[in-house]
């Protein structure tokens, strides 16, 4: 009889006990009964007093029944497909995906190395990047483009995103008016509403108010979405001291609260529809008071909430790694890109954005995110454990080197050919190389060999174009017609 | 002139107790309320920003101090006499059109009220209209506008034409702010200035004022 395969250990991360998760989650229902929250969409007030909710002036209070009966519709099982039908982000079992995020003001240009205001050509390489980059799963906008219409901004960045790649996309609206926009280019690329419902590669990033507001126009987004059955997520800016609590358990516990709100209405538009969870808690930094991306708080209650998912929720979770507050990709954008994109991995998130963020989520950059690409395929390697079988144990080798002539090394063995690919991560732009030939080469720093990635990718990588019917298509919901 | 030093040193801390106590007593002592104000609260708010500017102290340290200026405040305001300035300026302020999110605008009202002025705050979604009507009614030195939304930005220079239109935008100063907002915005909109942030938006109303 063969011997048992010894299983491999997944390095796995774990910040909270059984006891801290329900105690979190019995004070978001708390707040959600007794403070209650306000609700400005008309049509979805209808809904929660018809489903339970006691309404008195502008505050709803929700009984935790109804949490639970939202939590038992939602599907645990989420997918993404890429634009062509392929299911590439299956967001079970604690599988991480990496992608950009949304919205920067400024970019750091590939050419000069200056921060100046983004265009809507910015987006375009940032989503022609992430189609070459293997390591991000999708795409966000990465832009807020000065150039063109602002009420059409995030039909705009779309457009150009689905021109330039053909991975999911993660999509920002303003209301219910531009998401239509939206939501008919993403029909457009797939062949109908039947087909972007059966393998949909678009999902919804939008937000409420902390601490408990929902405006009209965000719910208008997310009952589009629940009845057409579009992925979305609605994380809340509970960021500690700003939006929420300065602690953590209590900014996780609104943060949670607010989500449930949205999951509540979400599943009562659209019973059965696939919601995303989780908010994002991050700290407002008690200096500057920007938001801080590159903090050790967001990880930490990334991580509370992925052992919540486990314990509690069970739906996939929406999360954020691979950003930075510093200004340049400098030391400290590398140090706090790698602390997030190892925490997320290690504590198994699922849908993560914002990669390649510098300067609090206000400047993007295409080296960032090259870099940062590197950083997930290590982090990746890390988390996949140590397997232990007898081929990895490598009796024999090691009998072989040992006991062989002088001359005999495990460099040369054949166990050494046939294995050092997947035994070693082997990095492509972090350099290993030896002084001499690194000075050789020019001696570059990681951001310049980054820079020179990204124009390589840009230049050289083919995504392959949209039908030509389907680009006449976006022109005209571009223009209105 | 007398000495405020355990005034002072209590606003500085954000000891609201001790800060009423010496208030009170410094008035039972026979110092006048404007006396006090100056040489005591304000002087305590200038050296709070300095140690703030210099990252001395921490944002919720300023506010409290702010809280307990505030405060004594309340024990001052009824004794002024006429003709006592007591205000560096006042200010109008209110998050834009469309947009409902008030952290950062809540912020700078704290912190401007802090450093002495006199703040209106018309919360959030503000039309252009009543920007005009309240400006009209309370006279304002600065008008400030605040956005979160790339979307909502739009707002800022339509109430800027509501305040021409009214002829009311020569007689104020107009500062903008927020996450998606830049100095380049705010000279293509004529506005008179562009703050990053709340500390910021202090010394630049200070600045287009020309007070300390």
């Amino acid at each position: 009889m063969k011997p048992m395969e010894i299983p491999t250990f997944q390095p796995r991360l774990r910040v909270l006990n059984r006891e801290q998760a329900l105690a979190i989650h019995t004070a978001a229902l708390e707040i959600l009964e007794k403070t209650g929250f306000r609700m400005e969409h008309r049509g979805a007030l209808e809904m929660l007093a018809a489903a339970g909710c006691q309404i008195s002036g502008d505050r709803v209070r929700l009984p935790a029944y109804l949490v639970e009966e939202a939590l038992r519709s939602a599907p645990r099982q989420i997918a993404l497909y890429d634009q062509k039908g392929n299911k590439t982000m299956p967001l079970v079992n604690g599988n991480p995906f990496y992608g950009t995020g949304s919205d920067a003001t400024f970019t750091l240009d590939l050419e000069t190395g200056q921060r100046r205001r983004v265009v809507l050509k910015d987006a375009a390489n940032f989503a022609k990047l992430v189609d070459g980059l293997e390591n991000m799963a999708f795409a966000m906008s990465m832009a807020n483009p000065e150039d063109v219409p602002v009420e059409d901004i995030y039909v705009y960045v779309f457009a150009e995103m689905v021109k330039n790649t053909n991975k999911p996309i993660v999509f920002i609206a303003d209301s219910g008016r531009d998401i239509a926009k939206i939501y008919d280019i993403a029909c457009l690329v797939v062949g109908g509403e039947e087909e972007l419902q059966k393998k949909p590669f678009v999902l919804n990033y939008s937000e409420a108010i902390s601490p408990l507001r929902f405006p009209e126009n965000v719910m208008e987004k997310l009952i589009f979405c629940a009845q057409r059955r579009i992925p979305i997520c609605l994380p809340s800016g509970c960021n500690a001291g700003g939006g929420a609590p300065v602690t953590l358990a209590g900014a996780l516990a609104l943060g949670i609260a607010e989500n449930l709100v949205g999951l509540v209405v979400h599943q009562l538009a659209g019973k059965g529809s696939p919601f995303l969870f989780g908010p994002n808690v991050s700290v407002l930094d008690m200096k500057s008071t920007v938001v801080s991306y590159g903090c050790p708080e967001w990880s930490l209650a990334q991580a509370a909430l992925a052992d919540m998912r486990d314990e509690i929720y069970g739906l996939p979770i929406w999360a954020f790694a691979g950003a930075s507050d510093a200004k340049v990709m400098d030391a400290q954008a590398g140090a706090e890109a790698m602390f997030s994109i190892i925490n997320a991995m290690l504590s198994r998130s699922n849908l993560i954005h914002d990669v390649g963020f510098l300067e609090y989520g206000s400047t993007s950059s295409l080296e960032m995110v090259t870099m940062a690409d590197e950083l997930v395929a290590m982090s990746r390697f890390f988390a996949a454990g140590i397997p232990v079988n007898e081929e990895t144990l490598a009796l024999e080798v090691i009998e072989r080197v040992a006991s062989g002539g002088s001359g005999s090394i495990f460099l040369m063995d054949d166990h050494t050919f046939e294995h050092f690919m997947e035994a070693q991560f082997l990095p492509k732009l972090l350099d290993r190389s030896r002084y001499d030939s690194w000075e050789e080469a020019g001696a570059m720093d990681l951001y310049k060999r980054c820079n020179i990635e990204a124009k390589r990718i840009l230049s050289e990588h083919h995504v392959e174009p949209k039908p030509d019917e389907v680009l006449k298509g976006i022109d005209q919901i571009l223009q209105g017609r | 002139m007398s000495d405020f030093k355990a005034l002072t040193e209590s606003v500085i801390k954000g000891d609201i107790k001790t800060a009423l106590a010496e208030t009170q007593s410094a008035l039972d002592a026979g110092s006048n309320a404007r006396d006090i104000l100056d040489n005591g609260l304000i002087a305590a708010m200038d050296e709070v920003s300095e140690r703030f500017t210099k990252g001395l102290i921490f944002v919720p340290q300023m506010l409290r101090s702010a809280k307990t200026m505030q405060q004594c405040m309340k024990l001052l305001e009824p004794l002024f006499q006429e003709g006592d300035v007591t205000s560096k300026g006042k200010v109008l302020i209110g998050t834009v059109k469309g947009d409902l999110h008030d952290i950062g605008k809540n912020l700078v009202s704290m912190m401007m009220e802090g450093a002495g002025f006199t703040i209106t705050d018309l919360g959030v979604d503000v039309p252009p209209e009543k920007f005009v009507q309240k400006a009209q009614e309370v006279e304002p030195d600065i008008v400030a506008m605040s956005a979160l939304l790339s979307t909502t930005m739009p707002a800022m220079p339509q109430t800027i034409e509501a305040l021409q239109k009214a002829g009311i935008r020569d007689k104020v100063k107009v500062m903008i702010g927020g996450a998606p907002v830049t100095e380049k915005y705010a000279q293509e909109i004529e506005a008179d200035s562009y703050a990053s942030d709340a500390g910021s938006a202090v010394s630049k109303a200070k600045k287009l004022l020309g007070v300390s």
